[in-house]
């Protein structure tokens, strides 16, 4: 069978697969970006509380991500006395890791924010608001923007892990379906084009986004 | 405009009861070693970082540092300050890095034509910061400065980067300002700068500041026999002049 035709064949199984990704994707970026955004920001506001955060970032950072998936699916539960399911799991950790990334993001752009433009801002009179408004959220999006698309675009590929703890997504759809028709190479590339067309497009945006801020805002 | 401005950073006094003296119409120059206080006290005067005591007059307001009452809202734009840096903000363009700050007081479109015929700024100021000069940059910082019609105009070091044309450009600028009775507070450490400023109007005048604390104020004709030591000193450094004072 060409591509086309398994996608066809199997169109049923790839769209509830494909429906789990994006679900979980959603829900990780969703509540990555909200509250991580909102974190970083009271990470920065409050540095006692930015200090925590960054330890726990710094310890996160040092856990691979499988290990951490597997400890909070079985062991963790198993000592709480709590199930939940596979996909409530996968996107509890995916969210959780999202969450600090976003907010050291948000906190390292809110900290080297240039404190003289908003010195500037005060003896030209704006008001408070119009200070946040107009100089700082644009300056501070301009810096966060690029990096937090690159990290959405990873926790989209990591998305594919949740499959060990038996989340049906996409890659565990496209498993099942080649151990019953063992057609390894049109199956995998069809999953690899289908990340391509989403991620390329992010990561692109990303860049543009980086060099169109960059362009504006760099001295030469 | 102010008077007896003390500024404590800590246990670290930086600047002692330094009295200054702003008028409407003229331009007096802050001169002084780096180290000496001069950003410190623009700081101070502009209430970006109140004085720990000493008191400041805008207009009719008295800001009263040694009162416990000082809350008082600071008087921007009526005092505002051009930065050594200029901090344009680099995501807007030079246009709407001036008209920013009149949104809320409404545009006079007369006033903005005007001052940007005045800078010669129509042919680039629908630039970003970055994509024009340094002399641009400032004069759309002067732009800014001016639209916002203050009583006071503090200039920290704004001829630090300029090469003598440049500089002598911004003179006129600045001759230019006194006529609409804005008085101006210098901020330099480049001697021929502030001598020529000096020697073309009489009635402007000078403060030295040394460690926080003024050592000699006066006219152009100090420049020529100072009356502190470590002003000729200074003066002596620079190349200005090679005689000593004769007190401090």
């Amino acid at each position: 069978m060409t591509i086309l035709e398994i996608l066809t064949e199997y169109r049923p199984a790839f769209l509830k697969g494909l429906g789990v990704t994006i679900e979980l994707s959603l829900i990780t970026w969703v509540v990555g970006i909200g509250l991580g955004t909102l974190l970083g920001a009271i990470a920065h506001i409050w540095p006692r509380i930015g200090w925590i955060v960054r330890s726990i970032a710094f310890v996160i950072g040092g856990i691979p991500f499988l290990v951490f998936l597997y400890w909070v699916h079985y062991p963790l539960q198993i000592a709480l006395g709590v199930v939940a399911s596979p996909f409530l799991s996968a996107a509890t950790i995916l969210s959780t890791l999202n969450i600090f990334g976003v907010s050291q993001i948000v906190r390292s752009a809110l900290d080297d924010f240039p404190e003289q433009y908003l010195d500037a801002a005060r003896v030209c009179g704006l008001s408070q608001y119009q200070t946040l408004r107009r100089v700082q959220l644009p300056l501070v999006a301009r810096q966060a923007i690029p990096p937090t698309l690159n990290l959405q675009v990873t926790m989209l590929q990591m998305t594919l892990f949740a499959s060990l703890i038996s989340v049906e997504e996409l890659f565990r759809v496209s498993q099942r379906i080649n151990a019953s028709i063992h057609q390894p190479i049109e199956i995998y590339t069809a999953l690899g084009l289908f990340f391509l067309a989403i991620c390329i497009p992010m990561n692109g945006l990303a860049s543009w986004l980086r060099w169109r801020f960059t362009r504006d805002i760099s001295e030469r | 405009m102010g008077s007896k401005l003390s500024q404590s950073f800590g246990p670290r006094r930086v600047l002692h009861d330094v009295d200054v003296e702003v008028r409407p119409g003229f331009i007096t120059v802050l001169l002084g070693p780096s180290g000496s206080g001069k950003t410190t006290l623009v700081r101070a005067l502009s209430m970006l970082e109140p004085p720990s005591s000493g008191r400041i007059q805008v207009d009719e307001t008295l800001y009263d540092f040694d009162s416990p009452h000082r809350g008082v809202e600071p008087p921007w734009p009526r005092i505002t300050v051009v930065f050594q840096q200029l901090f344009l903000w680099p995501h807007l363009t030079l246009r709407e890095n001036i008209t920013l700050p009149l949104r809320k007081r409404g545009c006079d479109d007369a006033l903005l034509d005007e001052v940007v015929t005045l800078f010669n700024m129509s042919e680039f100021l629908d630039r970003h910061p970055n994509q024009v000069s340094l002399g641009q940059r400032q004069r759309a910082a002067l732009a800014r400065a001016v639209l916002l019609q203050p009583s006071f105009l503090l200039l920290d070091e704004i001829t630090s980067a300029l090469d003598v044309e440049q500089a002598n450009r911004l003179l006129g600028y600045l001759f230019e300002l006194r006529q609409r009775s804005i008085g101006m507070l210098l901020v330099t450490h480049n001697i021929e700068f502030a001598r020529t400023l000096l020697d073309l109007d009489e009635k402007d005048t000078f403060l030295f500041l040394d460690e926080g604390r003024v050592v000699e104020r006066g006219e152009k004709d100090n420049f020529i026999t100072p009356r502190a030591t470590r002003f000729a000193s200074f003066l002596a450094s620079t190349g200005s002049i090679h005689t000593r004072g004769t007190s401090t």
